[in-house]
């Protein structure tokens, strides 16, 4: 069972992935110059009433196995102690603990 | 020498923008194609965390099945356990003011 900073990073995740369309619609509206004035701020208003967890930038990627925010080895999805464990384990394919 | 006008140039960057199927756009104005350009983000970003099987939703969806999850069991027996223990949660005040806060401080 996930614990709830990885539940609400899900969300966050559904709610960039619904909105991401309209997101860029009104992007490319209130960034294009060539447009009036009026319509790109109406469009940058549109922007700003959004919900926080539609933004991409509020997406992290946490640990899969423990939900843990720092320390993750994106190759793997997982967190550095994770990571050691499953490699020790041998369930990470490629990879043995360095020896020379 | 020969003195090249501006507006050659500017013939020169329309005709090649032509040729080359790029925006002829001189001045730098931003059009905002950026954000069209790039690609959607959302079906990857779906794919981090692996899927979990939903017990309950699936027993919603199918009447009679009746699935056990071990977990969501195991997880009411332990508050069972600790209601058993005395270390429940406390009970939420009905009114205002008999809260365990609010009495305490009397």
């Amino acid at each position: 069972m996930p614990n709830i900073r990885v539940l609400r990073d899900i969300k966050a995740r559904k709610g960039v992935a619904a909105n991401e369309i309209t997101r860029r619609a009104y992007l490319f509206v209130a960034r294009n110059q060539s447009l009036p004035a009026q319509v790109r701020y109406q469009a940058q208003l549109q922007l700003n009433s959004f919900g926080r967890y539609t933004r991409p930038t509020t997406v992290k990627n946490r640990c899969t196995e423990t939900g843990r925010g720092r320390g993750i080895i994106s190759e793997f999805g997982l967190c550095r102690f994770q990571f050691r464990q499953k490699a020790l384990a041998g369930e990470l394919p490629g990879v043995h603990k360095a020896s020379w | 020498m020969t003195c090249i006008t501006p507006s050659r140039i500017a013939a020169l960057t329309r005709l090649r923008s032509s040729i080359f199927q790029t925006s002829y756009n001189p001045t730098s104005m931003r059009t905002g194609a950026k954000y069209l350009r790039r690609r959607l983000q959302g079906p990857s970003m779906m794919q981090y965390y692996p899927l979990e099987v939903d017990f309950a939703a699936l027993n919603r969806a199918n009447p009679g099945w009746n699935l056990i999850d071990r977990d969501e069991q195991q997880r009411l027996q332990d508050i069972e356990d600790r209601k058993k223990r005395g270390k429940g949660t406390p009970t939420k005040a009905k009114n205002k003011g008999e809260g365990r806060r609010a009495q305490r401080k009397r």
